[in-house]
């Protein structure tokens, strides 16, 4: 889709740890190999995924470890990673009394898109490709939520990215809107890095080739969705019980989530073999092995306190 | 339901940290301005006294108090109500509640009185912080009163409690009926607009009535009462709404509470702003919920090119500096700002150069002044607030994220800001030029002067803003938080008001800090420019490298604590940067030194405390030779050579010193100019020389013995040669004498002999606390030592006077005298003038490009040297010189010379001085003025200023009083009275009222502001207030009661009796003794309390009615009441006890005078009038409309208005 295909490269994150001035300390020795292509960030609300995104983004710093993309560094040479940088915020406004092509245009000219020609061109192909052409003369201050997330990215496809950061894209958005987003960034995310977090499994298991999941500051686990759901197979089993049953249910199993369906609970527990006879095998999904991953996580952090 | 929500938000309030930063502001600026009163940093500066009123007199605590209700209460207020029911929208808190039955008096009433409850309270920081202030050790125990709790009771009760209620009402409902925080602070600033333009009507004497019922505040209608209040009143009296302020008061806390009512009404409980409001979120056109969008098209995105680099980044630059531009122009609330200021500006347009209700002609440096001075506070407001604005403008839209993350750098938004907001000041004062262009062609006036304009607001003004505009953003990035931002600023503005009074003087070291420039019609900027912009220099080196510190702090990023902040501005701190930040600093400093080279080291620079210092070395090292007996000057002759383009003069001559003592003197005391102003070449006392004894170069104090005693009745020569040179410049202005179009230097500038008592520190607290004796004012009128010497000089009595002054050649140069040669040398022009019979050694020297305008009144030349420019009120001069030369020779003696100047000076005075023969006349008071002479209202004042001046050659020049209380009542309160009677004469009785009104307003106003002791007329200490205020009411009064002849040949009398004497002098007790003979015994008590007594009437008619009697005539019966007082010098008042005074009654009917209605006396008569109410009815020929006792305010009393009342025709 672009005229200039970029040369293939990674986003290469090495023992990146950060603790803000309150204490709380958002990463910790954060290694990631991210290839082109669309890599999903998978984890919990407060896990650390925006601030890594953020670090990644050149908002934030880090307090050690390094971050290079290709041959750039991240952290040092800000300047040149933001001239190959889309970035789409977890949360943004806009200026409610300026079209979105006035301020599409306006970011074109930040971003460095003098030729107005161009600007023009691109800014309607943007626009049209966001499917907001048709309003593009309308005042940002009444658009919807879905509207504005679709301008959001629209923004960061301004120019030439070769690094794609979207934090949280899908949030707030309706299944259409959340459909027809997929399948944007999934068109792009052909041949540039798109990082896209998320606590929705789903986005990731639709999309991504590659993912991490992390949990407070931590990567957990990292590689191909398939793969990883592969590895688990045979060892997730689904068990209908009363709500009463649950507590003792917790002591006794390793249980990963638990769900309401109908009014009964539905318990998937991670075990080599059947724990029992009413246990049924379950094919693992992408959601098993999250639940899984953030629940043993927990319990090392259990057993080592 | 309203008490729970009323409780909560007291409980929310008190524990909100704003609560109590607030209370902290008051209650520090309320103790700061309490100690500085007090002169408790006075270890710091000079002292400066503060009169009689006491630091805790309920006068003093009510007038902090609304000052500080006024600002920053008002801002508070806003800052405390605004949010009450807003909060609740910003924290989209309002859903929740509002779907929760409460109710809606419960909401906004409980929101409402809670917030008011806490505003009260800390509202009381004011008086805490002055109870602690007066409680501070250092405080001199005199400027004390007794503590009582009732003084700060009242003003809380009186003022703090409704104007918190009004203001907080109108704050409270724009913030809830609009649900934007901006409208409250926008609404602040109106109303302190509108405010202030209510207190300027103020100063119109005819509305004054309903000026004060408008002001919302109240602090008018206080001013009204309190206006003639003298320190004793001030000490005691209680600030009691009653009267105006008591319907005041009563006026305007209904309409706060009409506006929480009217609030109560319009509020609904929906989301939208007020039920008639359209639903906000209208639906967008194209996807929305639920409807399934076409699936986009898929475009391929066209390749594009990026480009990064300077070029790119400056395009960049331009781009948002003017969309930043266009974001403050189009805001509504800058066009609500500067439509209020436009308002504002008009209210200032129509006080243009005012004097006695009569304004000057627009020309251009006048409209400048006032409106650019007036608009600067709009400026400073706009200024300060967007700044907060651009600064966060991404971070209010929630777009920073994406902001920050763009490939540009730092440099960009924050000099485009910075660009945006410099430019913001450049259209403010395009405003303030049409306008003002405006305002001139509005009132016919053509010569609008664009290029002076230009010049001073966007070459003057503009640097200021524009220091202004680089602080305000810094401030803001640096401190990263809007409202802390905006706060550091209103501190910023304090402290520059105040820093002088903490000590710091020198403009080296107060942001933005200049040496001055003042603009003159005849001298344009003259030498004012080049230092005023070399101290711009410097702080724009420091501006600039405060931007380059700002920027590397500048926040990127999500990142805002500190240590963050700085790592990164460490890593920003590069080459450029570094280059920057070195080359501004080092700028900062090489130019900090090369002014202070100019003011500290070519010129010597004291700072008030240390002049002070140098007052009191003068009187402790060299009082022992006050009473060292010295010869007289007899005879000057001096050689003046002006040069005016660098501010210098050399002055040389030689005086002739007698000895009229009648002992042989040995000792002469040289009293010269410090060795800091001037370089004393040669200063030869005899032919010989003299021994020098003691020579203190700095205080120009030197002693010298002749080598013979000069015998009594003997003379010897004073030879001298001193150069006044201006070497640099200073940090503040003061050589305004020497310029390059209009010197004017006087005699003060010359040697004088023996020790000067005028050089000692007069202020008594002062005095106190340097441990010197205390000083009367002025000597005794008891004191016979001290009549001799005439109150204008102790080392001379009457000179032969001739001088020579030399200038450029395209200037004329003056001096008092009649010129006897004019000629060129060496390139310069010299005039020899000599006066041919002895004057006062009193005299000056002009230098400027003049036209002169000449007539003659018999054989007197007149000769008007003016600025040319200047025609206006050349005429009006001319015939104020005649009809004062006609009158005073007809009624008082001859003239004694045969010529009459007047002599224009640029406006850094407003005065006109009477030398012998040559008045040098301020350019600001009468050649400018704009008089309409068929507006009864409009005084004729350059006509009357020049009366009065010419009638200064009789009173003054030929009579002058002792160095005693009283002199200058025969000079100011004789001249006023002449030339009172030359106005009477041209203009009516009637024109003179208006006159008289402010003179009586003034004089009362006068004595409210006292500081040592008022005296009663014949013992005045040269208070302007009595000698010329109170002079011409009771002068006219005199001659309306003597009759104007009688006075006259008294005046006549004591003029033969006493004119040209030497020593011992004349005192106001010769006067009064002419008078007196001229005074028939029914009316002796009438000088007795004139001029020898403080004498206040209370008179007043209590009813007046009228019948028409069968013969067409009316009979009018009046209920009158009369009061006489006698005041001490502090203000305490005694009743007179046996009242029995002459009082004029009269019945004023209407009638149409060239168009105008005016009144006009059916019956008039001096009727006895004892104290207390008296019943009279008299018969009119026909129709009433005004009666009443005193009715032309010929006496002196405090409530002038209320001696006439309309007539009730039954």
């Amino acid at each position: 889709m672009f005229a200039k295909t970029p040369i293939p490269m990674e986003l290469r994150i090495e023992h990146l740890s950060k603790t803000y001035a309150n204490g709380t300390q958002a990463l910790r020795d954060v290694n990631l190999t991210i290839p082109t292509g669309m890599f999903g960030l998978l984890g919990p609300n407060g896990a650390g995924k925006s601030s890594l995104m953020r670090t990644i983004s050149t908002l934030q710093e880090a307090d050690s470890g390094s971050i290079r993309l290709g041959d750039l560094d991240v952290l040092h040479d800000k300047d040149a990673v933001r001239r190959v940088l889309g970035y789409l915020p977890q949360e943004f406004g806009v200026y409610p009394k300026i079209s979105a092509e006035q301020l599409l245009d306006h970011f074109a000219v930040l971003k460095g898109i003098s030729d107005s020609r161009q600007r023009r061109e691109v800014v309607a192909g943007l626009l049209q490709r966001t499917n907001l052409y048709e309003v593009r003369k309308k005042n940002l201050g009444g658009y919807s939520g879905g509207m504005k997330q679709r301008f959001g990215i629209a923004q960061a496809l301004l120019g030439n990215p070769r690094l794609i950061i979207v934090d949280e894209p899908t949030a707030g958005l309706d299944p259409a809107e959340r459909n027809r987003f997929h399948n944007l960034l999934a068109e792009i995310g052909e041949n540039i890095i798109v990082i896209l977090s998320t606590h929705i499994v789903g986005d990731v298991s639709d999309l991504c080739r590659n993912m991490a999941i992390i949990n407070k500051g931590q990567v957990l686990l990292t590689g191909d969705p398939l793969v990883v759901m592969q590895e688990l197979r045979g060892q997730v089993w689904r068990r209908e019980v009363d709500k009463e049953q649950l507590p003792a249910l917790l002591q006794e199993q390793q249980v990963i989530s638990t769900r309401l369906f109908a009014g009964r609970t539905i318990v998937h527990v991670v075990a080599p073999t059947q724990p029992g006879s009413d246990y049924d095998a379950v094919e693992p999904t992408l959601e098993d092995v999250y639940f899984a991953r953030i629940a043993q996580a927990e319990q090392a952090v259990g057993v080592e306190g | 339901m309203f008490l729970q929500i009323f409780k909560f938000e007291i409980w929310y309030r008190l524990r909100r940290p704003a609560t109590y930063i607030y209370f902290g502001i008051l209650l520090a600026l309320s103790l700061l301005i309490t100690l500085m009163t007090g002169g408790f940093f006075e270890s710091l500066t000079a002292v400066v006294g503060v009169g009689k009123v006491h630091l805790n007199s309920p006068y003093t605590i009510n007038s902090l108090t609304n000052a500080l209700v006024l600002l920053p209460g008002i801002l508070l207020v806003s800052a405390m109500f605004g949010p009450a029911v807003l909060r609740d929208f910003d924290s989209q808190m309002h859903p929740l509640l509002y779907t929760s039955p409460i109710s809606k008096w419960g909401y906004l009433g409980g929101r409402f009185f809670g917030t008011l409850v806490v505003t009260l309270l800390l509202m009381s920081g004011i008086a805490l912080g002055q109870i602690i202030g007066a409680l501070f050790p250092g405080i001199p125990a005199d400027r004390l009163g007794p503590f009582q709790l009732s003084y700060y009771l009242v003003p809380y009760l009186t003022f703090v409690l409704p104007n918190v209620l009004l203001t907080g009402a109108i704050f409270f409902a724009l913030a809830t009926l609009t649900r934007q925080a901006l409208s409250t602070y926008v609404g602040s600033i109106v109303f302190l607009v509108l405010y202030i333009m209510a207190q300027s009507q103020l100063s119109d004497l005819d509305n004054q009535t309903v000026a004060s019922l408008l002001d919302p505040l109240g602090s008018g209608a206080t001013q009204l009462l309190t206006k003639y209040w003298t320190p004793v009143e001030k000490n005691v009296r209680l600030i009691w709404p009653t009267g105006l302020l008591g319907l005041n008061r009563l006026l305007w806390l209904g309409v706060g509470l009409l506006l929480v009512g009217f609030c109560y009404v319009r509020f609904r409980f929906e989301q939208g702003a007020t039920g008639s409001a359209a639903p906000r979120r209208a639906r967008p056109g194209g996807a929305a919920l639920g409807v399934v969008a076409p699936a986009p098209v898929a475009v391929a995105l066209p390749a594009v090119d990026q480009h990064f680099g300077f070029a790119q980044y400056f395009n960049q630059y331009l781009r948002l500096t003017w969309l930043s531009l266009r974001d403050v122009l189009r805001s509504p609330y800058f066009i609500a700002i500067v439509v209020a200021g436009l308002a504002f500006l008009l209210a200032a347009a129509l006080q243009i150069g005012k004097i006695f209700d009569t304004t000057t002609f627009p020309i251009t440096a006048q409209v400048i002044e006032i409106l650019s001075g007036s608009f600067s506070l709009f400026v400073l407001a706009i200024v300060t607030f967007y700044a907060g604005e651009l600064v966060w403008k991404e971070r209010d839209a929630r777009l920073n994220q994406m902001h920050d993350a763009l490939p540009i750098p730092n440099w960009v938004p924050f000099s485009s800001k910075l660009t945006a907001l410099l430019l913001v000041p450049v259209v403010l004062l395009l405003v303030v030029m049409m306008f003002g262009i405006i305002t001139q062609l509005s009132s016919g006036y053509t010569n609008l002067e664009i290029g002076l304009y230009v010049r001073w607001l966007f070459g003057l003004k503009l640097i200021d803003y524009w220091l202004l505009v680089v602080l305000a953003v810094v401030v803001q990035v640096v401190v990263n938080n809007k409202y802390l931002g905006h706060f550091v600023m209103v501190l910023y503005y304090v402290f520059s008001l105040f820093a002088g009074q903490l000590g710091l003087e020198h403009n080296l070291l107060i942001y933005g800090g200049d040496s001055g420039i003042r603009y003159s019609d005849m001298n344009g900027f003259g030498h004012f420019v080049g230092p005023y912009l070399w101290f711009k220099l410097y702080w724009a080196l420091l501006a600039v490298a405060l931007a380059v510190g700002a920027n590397l702090l500048w926040v990127r990023g999500t990142e805002t604590d500190w240590r963050t902040r700085q790592h990164l501005a460490g890593r920003r701190f590069s080459g450029p940067a570094r280059a920057a930040l070195a080359l501004a600093l080092l700028g900062f400093v090489a130019v900090g030194g090369w002014i202070f080279y100019n003011t500290n080291v070519l010129n010597h620079y004291r700072g008030s405390k240390a002049r002070q210092q140098l007052t009191v070395d003068y009187e402790k090292n060299y009082g022992r030779f006050r009473h060292t007996p010295q010869p007289r000057i007899v005879a000057v002759d001096v050689n003046v050579d002006l040069y005016p383009t660098r501010q210098e003069a050399r002055v040389r001559g030689q005086y002739w010193l007698r000895n009229k003592t009648g002992q042989p003197l040995d000792t002469i005391i040289l009293n010269l100019p410090s060795n800091e102003d001037v370089r004393i070449r040669k200063m030869q006392l005899g032919p010989g020389g003299a021994t020098t004894v003691l020579a203190d170069s700095l205080m120009g104090f030197y002693v010298q013995r002749l080598p013979r005693p000069l015998a009594p009745g003997d003379s010897l020569p004073l030879a001298f040669d001193m150069y006044y040179a201006a070497p640099g410049f200073e940090q503040s202005t003061g050589r305004t004498s020497i310029v390059a179009n209009g010197t004017f230097i006087n005699n003060g500038n010359l040697p004088h002999l023996g020790y000067s008592e005028n050089a000692e520190l007069s202020e008594p607290s002062a005095r106190k606390k340097f441990g010197l004796k205390p000083k009367p004012r002025v000597a005794r009128l008891e004191d016979t030592t001290a009549r001799a010497n005439t109150y204008i000089a102790s080392d001379a009595d009457w000179v032969r006077f001739a001088a020579t002054v030399s200038t450029v050649p395209d200037q004329i140069a003056l001096a008092p005298g009649y010129l006897q040669k004019e000629w060129t040398e060496n390139g310069r022009r010299y005039f020899r003038y000599a006066m041919d019979a002895p004057i006062l050694d009193f005299y000056s020297f002009q230098s400027a490009r003049y036209a002169e305008r000449h007539a003659k009144w018999n054989d007197v030349d007149i000769t008007i040297y003016y600025q040319p420019g200047h025609e206006y009120n050349l005429g009006r001069m001319v015939r104020g010189v005649q009809d004062a030369l006609s009158y005073y020779t007809k009624n008082f003696g001859p003239y004694q010379h045969r010529q009459v100047r007047i002599v224009e000076f640029p406006g850094y005075s407003a005065f006109a001085q009477a030398f012998p023969n040559t008045i040098p006349f301020s350019e600001n008071i009468g050649f400018i003025a704009k008089v309409d002479t068929t507006d009864p209202k409009d005084v004729d004042y350059p006509y009357y200023v020049t009366a009065h001046e010419v009638a200064h050659q009789w009173w003054a020049h030929q009579v002058i009083g002792a160095a005693a209380q009283g002199g200058t009542l025969l000079s100011e309160t004789l001249s006023q009275y002449s030339a009172l009677m030359v106005m009477k004469q041209k203009y009516g009785p009637e024109r003179m009222r208006k006159f008289l009104k402010y003179e009586l307003d003034a004089y009362l106003r006068g004595r409210a502001t006292e500081r040592i002791a008022e005296q009663p007329l014949y013992r005045v200490e040269n208070q302007q207030y009595i000698h010329y205020r109170k002079g011409s009411v009771v002068m006219y009064a005199l001659a309306n009661y003597l009759g104007e002849d009688k006075v006259n040949q008294a005046l006549s009398q004591y003029l033969q009796e006493v004119k040209f004497q030497q020593p011992p002098y004349t005192t106001s007790l010769d006067l009064l003794r002419d008078l007196r003979q001229a005074t028939p015994d029914s009316l002796q008590y009438l000088l007795t309390d004139m001029f020898e007594r403080i004498t206040l009437y209370e008179n007043k008619a209590d009813s007046v009615t009228a019948r028409k009697l069968p013969d067409g005539r009316y009979r009018v019966d009046m209920v009158l009441s009369a009061k006489k007082v006698y005041a001490d010098s502090a203000g305490n008042e005694t009743p007179a006890k046996r009242m029995n005074d002459l009082i004029d009654v009269a019945v004023l009917g209407q009638q149409k005078i060239n168009g105008n209605w005016q009144d006009v006396p059916l019956y008039r008569q001096k009727r006895r009038f004892r104290a207390g109410t008296t019943r009279l009815s008299v018969i009119v020929p026909s129709k009433p409309a005004k009666a009443g006792i005193d009715p032309y305010n010929l006496l002196i009393d405090r409530t002038p208005d209320d001696n006439v009342k309309a007539v009730v025709v039954k």
